[in-house]
């Protein structure tokens, strides 16, 4: 390969050819043209006639010039160049690819799998051996890291097959792989790198065993496009705090964060600012209470990755509260009693249990109410006090009880005993109201109501550091609230009842806002539980989003959570089960997220560039062969084989034919036939599965082969008996001839015309069904939150009249159609589909738009010999089994509509019937 | 197929023929074509006096009994002349430049016109060397229209001899591009039997003025052979003076032997080229009869 600046050639040997131009320049001008043939009755009359002039005609200078030009054309073609061909190409001796897949290397992944397949197709030219290596263990062995020597044929099944892990890379493991290759064992080393140091000292290992095995090219973002990492966000009453960090301090960045539930519906968007010269940025998210315990996951908007994704647990949502009242408390008046009056203000904002002390005083529980209980007994007193020292939060009430019963042990103050009493018929003082709250009481800034007032309290006994423990005081000073630090819980005295008996407290929203203040300081239902080890129980992968656990996930101990101990065997995500679970971030653990260091000296070092090289050959050729049928026309004319007037017009014609051909190639023919009747005919005989052609010939391809697919295993199994599936232009085509629409989303696709904005409406209406693929789900198209076909289906739709959508119902029809389904994967597995929720009741309830992200098409899709083109990730020939039986049910979905939920109720049915 | 169809496929391409043939005919007027003297004939011509030996069939009893003679009508003679047609249907007729109409057509167009016209003055035409019997009924130029459209096999190039009456006229329509001395055998046994010919050259332009350029290869269209011509720009004033020299050549032969020569080229209006066609043959005759 020789290079000449951007172009380079590789075959250029074959350029010498071009010295050869001016021998062909000297025939082509020496050689006459074929003489024109004309038939000419007077032929007698020039017999004999010697011309006067001994010159023959030569061929025009411009048609030399021309038949010149594409002579060069063809060579400079064969000898192939390139444009932006970068570097490796030319090169023998194996090819080493290392590749980031840890969590950083999900933001630009893209970038990153075209790196990997244009490296991939020079060395298939150069026909290379290849040595792939990734960095991040699937398992947290070294043994699957490296693989090869192998064709770049195998290697590319295998990179199109690599997506992200959710953990970091590790790359002292990696160079523990390399072990088996010897120095300088390598024809090039190209390491696509996510940019983002592990420890400094392994990756600098790693990179020097790289520049060991052979010449290093090292492919890193700038800092400043390094992955965003979403650190454990902080939750303090109405206020959530997004915790965010970067690799660079330099210049200000604006990212939005995402908080949704766990449905994925919008909680709120919150703007985070990062400021020139920091690294971190933080945003207090404020939302009623109410919303914010709703949040189950913060990610960053536009940032992929496991790192970007926050997944909230019950630690940062509604708080497990235990109550218990004194013995026989409700049963009279269930109304005017303390638990009563605990549950309503305390209800919009925690979970209630209610139970003894033995059942409450347990990790679950983050706060426990004791209302008026005296005695406690020993037993109760010693676990309720570990569990305070584990960060429990006792709140007590007094009442008649605790007034006579003041056992110090689980009080904050030692009491007096008996209560003391303000105002009454025999009485001067009157009942005393509340002092402001002192600025280091935790329910400093809370408004007072001037009409709360206590008339009954009981008092603690003066003690030096009562000030210290005093939360609230009444007007004359006396302690209202009480409260000591035991452990890592608190232990909270009021000194009245928690109902209207001794004071007026109960009835005020302060009281609410005091418990909410009180609860807030819980350490939530974490409270020191080490002992349980949690089974994983949904996990994020590499692009952060919610899945089926790996094989390889271990139950996690409760140090694995306290460190953020992230790694094969720990992904993030959710352990434990529905009921209680507990959230693993990979912001959690690490600190910070730095941009690798130095590299060996010897390397090179390369930006993944989004533009690939560009291969002139097809181009040149085409050129070519354009200038070829412009010369064969040109001939004609000279022969006069074309009549006189119409040469202009049929040589443009020519011409426009070769542009669109270069231009247009391969655009499948048009579905309909001419005559619309017979084809409306043509179309109704038979049941037509259609797809939608997006103008991208990949796609539309990819679209046919998977409904041809599909076809084929609905023939195999069912009654349903579909026809060659249909492109449909929706500009064009009639769209009421098909049950269902499939549509693939793609960016470039462009947006439909009011006419067909227009048909598809009434297609919904009417009970059609359009399927829409989103194909983000896949490892080359994921963005995150919001994916390319995500983007395009957005603008799409806009048009539309959709109903809203709403996550699939777990026993919706879709679901037992034909097959019983629980997951719809496609080629890719783990997205949602989303569907309208048919609350209309506009055709019978069945929805007219499934929204879909898994790139269904290319799981069904086969070739001509029935074999699958495209790889099924991860789940291999199981999950593409799984998606065809998808593809079966949503046949029948779109065939049969509701008929078969109504067969669900057979069985009862018939036992009514019965009786 | 049956002949009926035959026919029916035939004539379905006359009518255009010969209703553009008739047209045609229709711009000349026939004018005076009476043998001025009495005879056989439709048309009164005059009384003259019973004369011993006229029947009395012929006697106009009308006018005698205006006056004491009795008097016989005379019609004027109208004496039909027999005239041969002949349409060079040969190869090189079949030759065109550009958009004009091929020669062979505007030849057969001519050849109806002319048909139509001396049909329509009495005359008895026919077609020479296709078996035809000079006729004057009325389906003659149906027939002569059928014929003309029936291409016929190796169509010679020469008018073929053909025994005809004295005194005939003979209407050759042809580019009469052969060579010269072939030409001139040809008229000169036609003149020979006593007949008087008229030439119509029916040419196409280019044929004219060699209007090619650059390198051509030619090709005769009746088997002469072919010729490359390098650049036939080099060549085109000698032809054209060979050209000149034809012509004058051929028209001196008709002078010398009493017969007319006019020409058409086919890119100009054919009715001219009739009207002279149609007073060279209806003048001379005259003259000579009387």
């Amino acid at each position: 390969m020789i290079d000449f600046g951007s172009l380079s050639f590789v075959t250029p040997w074959l350029l010498a050819a071009l010295a050869a131009l001016p021998a062909l320049w000297w025939l082509l001008r020496l050689l006459p043209p074929t003489p024109r043939r004309i038939r000419f009755p007077a032929i007698r009359l020039l017999f004999g006639l010697e011309p006067r002039e001994e010159t023959p005609q030569r061929t025009p200078l411009w048609l030399v010039l021309l038949r010149l030009l594409l002579a060069s054309l063809v060579i400079v073609a064969l000898a192939h160049p390139l444009i932006d061909a970068t570097g490796a190409g030319g090169r023998s001796g194996p090819l080493l690819l290392a590749i980031d897949n840890g969590w950083s290397a999900a933001s630009r992944w893209p970038a990153r799998g075209e790196a990997m397949i244009d490296a991939l197709e020079r060395a298939q030219r150069d026909e290379r051996p290849i040595y792939v290596l990734v960095t991040a263990p699937q398992d947290g062995e070294a043994a699957g890291l490296l693989s090869g020597p192998q064709t770049a044929a195998e290697a590319m099944e295998r990179v199109r097959a690599l997506q992200p892990l959710p953990w970091p890379a590790d790359r002292a493991l990696a160079m523990a792989a390399l072990a088996p290759l010897g120095d300088g064992a390598m024809g090039d080393v190209l390491w696509l790198s996510d940019g983002v140091a592990t420890e400094p000292e392994a990756d600098r290992a790693f990179a020097d065993r790289l520049a060991a095995l052979g010449p290093l090219k090292v492919m890193r973002d700038p800092p400043s496009r390094l992955p965003l990492l979403n650190h454990a966000p902080g939750r303090g009453g109405a206020v959530l705090t997004v915790n965010l960090s970067r690799a660079t301090a330099e210049g200000a960045r604006t990212v939005l964060v995402r908080a949704s539930e766990g449905n994925g519906r919008l909680v709120t968007l919150a703007e985070v600012a990062f400021e020139a010269g920091q690294r971190g940025a933080e945003k207090a998210i404020e939302l009623p209470p109410e919303l914010i315990n709703r949040i189950e996951r913060i990610g960053i908007e536009g940032e992929a990755g496991a790192g970007a994704v926050v997944l909230l647990d019950e630690r940062w949502r509604r708080r497990p509260v235990g109550l218990m009242g004194g013995a026989g408390d409700d049963e009279a008046q269930p109304l005017l009693g303390e638990l009563y009056y605990l549950q309503r203000a305390l209800a919009p904002f925690t979970e209630l249990h209610r139970g003894t002390i033995a059942e409450l005083a347990q990790a679950g529980t983050a706060v426990l109410v004791l209302a008026d209980v005296g005695v406690i007994p020993e037993e109760d007193s010693g676990r309720a006090k570990s569990w305070i020292e584990n960060g429990g939060v006792l709140l007590r009430f007094a009442g008649e009880r605790l007034a006579e019963n003041a056992d110090p042990t689980l009080l904050p103050v030692r009491l007096r005993l008996g209560e003391r009493t303000l105002g009454g018929a025999l009485s001067w003082t009157r009942p005393a109201a509340l002092a402001p709250f002192a600025s280091d009481s935790p329910f400093a800034g809370l408004a007072i109501p001037e009409d709360v007032t206590v008339k009954r309290q009981v008092l603690a006994e003066p003690e030096p550091d009562l000030g210290a423990k005093t939360w609230a005081r009444l007007a004359d000073g006396t302690p209202l609230v009480t409260a000591e630090r035991r452990g890592r819980g608190w232990l909270v005295l009021v000194h009245t009842t928690a109902n209207t008996d001794w004071s007026s407290l109960a009835l005020s929203g302060l009281f609410v806002d005091m418990l909410r203040r009180i609860v807030d300081m819980s350490e939530g239902v974490a409270g020191g539980d080490t002992s349980a080890s949690l089974a994983p129980y949904r996990t994020l992968d590499g692009f952060g989003r919610l899945g089926v656990p790996p094989p390889t996930a271990a139950p996690a101990a409760a140090w694995v959570f306290d460190k953020g101990e992230v790694g094969p065997r720990h992904p993030p995500g959710y352990y434990g089960g529905e009921a209680s679970r507990r959230a693993l971030n990979l912001g959690a653990g690490l600190r910070e997220v730095n941009a690798l260091g130095d590299m060996p000296a010897a390397a090179e070092i390369g930006d993944y560039r989004v533009e690939r090289e560009t291969d002139l050959k097809p181009w040149l050729l085409a050129a070519a062969a354009a200038l070829l049928l412009i010369d064969l026309l040109i001939a004609l004319v000279l022969r006069g084989l074309l009549p006189a007037p119409r040469r202009r017009a049929a040589a443009a014609l020519a011409v426009l034919a070769c542009l669109a051909g270069l231009g247009l190639g391969g655009r499948p023919a048009p579905s309909l036939a001419q005559d619309p009747d017979e084809a409306a005919i043509a179309l109704t005989r038979d049941t037509h599965l259609a797809y939608v052609r997006t103008g991208s010939p990949a796609i539309d391809a990819t679209s046919h082969a998977g409904l041809q697919g599909l076809i084929l295993v609905l023939k195999q199994r069912s009654a349903v008996e579909a026809a060659a599936p249909a492109g449909v232009d929706l500009e064009s085509d009639e769209l009421a001839f098909y049950p269902l629409l499939y549509w693939p989303m793609t960016a470039e696709q462009p947006l439909p015309g009011p006419g067909a904005l227009r048909r598809l409406d009434a297609y919904l209406r009417n009970g059609g069904i359009v399927f829409f693929d989103t194909r983000d789900q896949g490892a080359l198209e994921g963005l995150g939150e919001a994916g390319e076909g995500t983007k395009a289906l957005r603008e799409i739709v806009r048009g539309l009249d959709i109903p809203p959508l709403v996550p699939m119902p777990p026993d919706h029809v879709l679901t037992k159609s034909f097959y019983l389904l629980r997951q719809f994967p496609g080629r890719w597995d783990g997205g949602t589909i989303w569907l309208d929720s048919g609350e209309g009741r506009l055709n019978d309830g069945v929805a007219s738009v499934l929204i879909g992200s898994n790139d269904y098409a290319a799981a069904w899709a086969v070739d001509d010999f029935g074999s699958p083109l495209f790889p099924a990730v991860p789940g291999g020939e199981q999950q593409r089994e799984i998606a065809y039986r998808f593809g079966v049910n949503l046949v029948m979905y779109a065939l049969t509509g509701n008929y078969k939920s109504d067969q669900v109720h057979v069985p009862a049915i018939l036992e009514r019937l019965g009786q | 197929m049956s002949l009926l169809d035959r026919a029916e496929q035939l004539a379905a391409g006359l009518p255009p023929l010969l209703v553009a043939a008739r047209q045609i005919a229709a711009t000349v007027l026939p004018g005076v074509h009476g043998r001025r003297r009495s005879g056989q004939g439709d048309t009164f011509w005059q009384f003259r006096r019973y004369e011993p030996g006229d029947t009395a069939r012929r006697i106009d009893w009308r006018q005698s009994a205006k006056a004491d003679p009795l008097f016989v009508r005379e019609m004027e003679w109208a004496a039909a002349e027999s005239v041969w047609l002949w349409c060079d249907g040969s190869a090189s007729m079949r030759y065109r430049s550009g958009d004009l109409p091929e020669k062979a057509e505007r030849a057969g167009l001519l050849t109806l016109a002319l048909a139509a016209l001396l049909l329509r003055g009495g005359e008895r035409v026919a077609l020479l060397g296709r078996g035809f019997r000079p006729s004057n009924a009325r389906m003659t130029l149906q027939r002569l229209a059928l014929t003309l459209a029936r291409p016929e096999a190796e169509a010679p190039s020469l008018p073929p001899l053909e025994k005809l009456p004295r005194h005939a006229r003979l209407v050759l329509i042809s580019d009469f591009l052969s060579p010269l001395p072939e030409l001139d055998a040809s008229f000169r046994r036609f003149a020979d039997l006593g007949v008087r010919g008229h030439l119509l050259q029916v040419l196409d332009p280019s044929e004219e003025s060699l209007p090619f350029a650059g390198r051509v290869r030619f090709q005769g269209p009746e088997a002469e052979g072919e010729m490359l011509v390098a650049r036939v720009e080099g060549v085109r004033e000698a032809y054209r003076a060979r050209f000149r020299a034809h012509e004058a050549a051929l028209a001196d032969m008709t002078r010398a032997l009493g017969w007319t020569k006019a020409a058409y080229r086919t890119d100009h209006s054919p009715q001219p080229a009739l009207l002279s066609l149609y007073l060279q043959l209806a003048e001379p005759g005259r003259v000579r009869e009387s």
